[in-house]
């Protein structure tokens, strides 16, 4: 059974109507998969905003853990540490 | 007593909403509702209490369904927007269009990947319409340049229609339990065969509540010198059924070009119906000149609708839900642009004026008068 861990997940404000207006959500997880099916539970019109009906992850939401966006890392497998912070960031666009 | 007249205006910065009293001299502005999100469909229910709706097409977070009970001064998101279920594989890319259906709190819903939702309860919450959703043909429809999109949804009793760039038009006849693709007569120009059981680039269809076995059609023309397989395809853009969309023929002759995307019917005369025909290379107006054009015998003959509008050196794209008409006793046109100007045509087009000239790219405009 995979460690668990207990980390922060920030919420960027324009997602904090869709989980009580919390900026910030504790969450004991082994990974982010488990993260996001955490989200989807107990926070579902959050998750929403951050998965499709596919589970994918939205092509144009970013997912950091600490400094590191996890496309450059394992993606969803990538391990998480007691005390790290998950950051949901809009990819960049213009126009 | 309806004495307002109200427009909702789908750019790609969010939802403008303009009112104006039944003389439309002069219209306000409010917004943008959503702001900074593109909004590709809109709808005002102005039956009993108004409700008008649009979809906010958020790229990052997914798409919204907007409502609003108070003629557009706010809007509040419905408690769910149209999702596939999970085990299918899709996921909602846009939502092209809202209509109403028979109840009060009825709606239909066309989305991209190209399917139909529908609600019961004002849009809080939506279910797949199988039946067209997961039709044989669904998984042989092929994406357009503005994606794979059910774009317009006309309901007549059990009959509903459908349009899908690119799939055709499909019809049902027993309120949506089943469709069939119904095309004859509906050019395609982007294949060998020219007139395929389906597939067509339907662009928009249009009819009036009063005459539904006569429908329009505006579909992807500009094929006349094609010199390929198949041979020209000549008057294939602007379309007519007379026999609820079992088939159709070609009214384009007369037009300056058979490419165009909206096609809107006069909401007291089912034989006029108005056009925006574009130039199929640039999509813009034919001679940098831009103009409506007007049949009022039901495509036999057209006119051309420009007195107010640039003589020259004008480039206006008008998209599929770019144009719309008012259900006044004189009604006007109203048209938006991709840069963002809307024009209002008094008197059924015969005098045009630009009502805001600053707005951002313009994707749909609805009225309504209530």
């Amino acid at each position: 059974m995979p460690a668990t861990q207990e980390i922060t997940l920030f919420v960027p404000g324009l997602l904090r109507p869709y989980c009580g207006g919390r900026s910030e959500i504790v969450l004991t997880v082994t990974d982010l998969r488990d993260l996001l099916a955490q989200v989807e539970a107990q926070h579902p019109a959050l998750y929403v905003n951050l998965c499709d009906e596919t589970g994918r992850v939205r092509q144009h939401l970013n997912l950091f853990v600490n400094s590191d966006n996890v496309r450059d890392r394992e993606g969803l497998e990538t391990a998480v540490a007691t005390g790290d912070v998950i950051t949901i960031l809009p990819a960049v666009s213009g126009g | 007593m309806a004495d307002r007249v109200v427009l909702a205006i789908g750019t790609k910065k969010g939802l403008f909403v303009a009112e104006s009293n039944k003389a439309r001299k002069r219209f306000t502005l409010r917004g943008p509702f959503g702001p900074g999100i593109p909004v590709y469909s809109a709808h005002i229910d102005a039956r009993s209490t108004p409700r008008m709706y649009f979809s906010s097409c958020n790229p990052f977070f997914g798409m919204k369904v907007m409502r609003s009970t108070d003629l557009g001064k706010s809007f509040k998101e419905t408690k769910s927007a149209p999702a596939f279920p999970k085990e299918d594989g899709r996921a909602l890319a846009n939502i092209w269009s809202i209509e109403s259906g028979s109840g009060k709190k009825d709606l239909w819903c066309g989305v991209e990947p190209a399917s139909l939702f529908r609600s019961s309860d004002a849009g809080d919450t939506w279910d797949m319409v199988s039946s067209i959703s997961n039709h044989a043909h669904a998984r042989q429809w092929h994406p357009g340049n503005g994606g794979l999109c059910m774009h317009t949804i006309l309901t007549d009793g059990d009959r509903v229609h459908l349009g899908i760039s690119t799939g055709g038009h499909y019809m049902s006849e027993d309120g949506g339990a089943t469709f069939q693709a119904s095309n004859k007569g509906v050019g395609a120009g982007f294949a060998p065969d020219p007139y395929p059981e389906f597939g067509q680039c339907v662009h928009k269809m249009a009819r009036h509540d009063d005459a539904p076995g006569r429908i329009y059609m505006q579909n992807h023309g500009g094929w006349a010198d094609w010199d390929g397989p198949g041979g020209p395809r000549p008057g294939i853009g602007v379309l007519r059924s007379d026999d609820y969309g079992r088939s159709w023929r070609s009214i384009a002759a007369g037009l300056p070009s058979d490419f165009g995307f909206p096609i809107v019917v006069h909401p007291q005369d089912p034989d006029t119906v108005y056009v925006m025909p574009l130039a199929p290379m640039t999509r813009t107006c034919p001679d940098e000149a831009p103009a409506v054009w007007r049949s009022e015998n039901g495509g036999d003959s057209w006119k051309r609708l420009a007195k107010g509008m640039p003589r020259k050196a004008s480039f206006f794209t008008v998209q599929r839900d770019g144009m719309d008409i008012d259900r006044t006793k004189s009604p006007a046109l109203y048209f938006g642009t991709t840069t963002g100007q809307l024009w209002i045509g008094r008197e059924g087009g015969e005098e045009w004026d630009c009502l805001f000239d600053s707005l951002p790219p313009i994707h749909c405009v609805k009225v309504a008068v209530v």
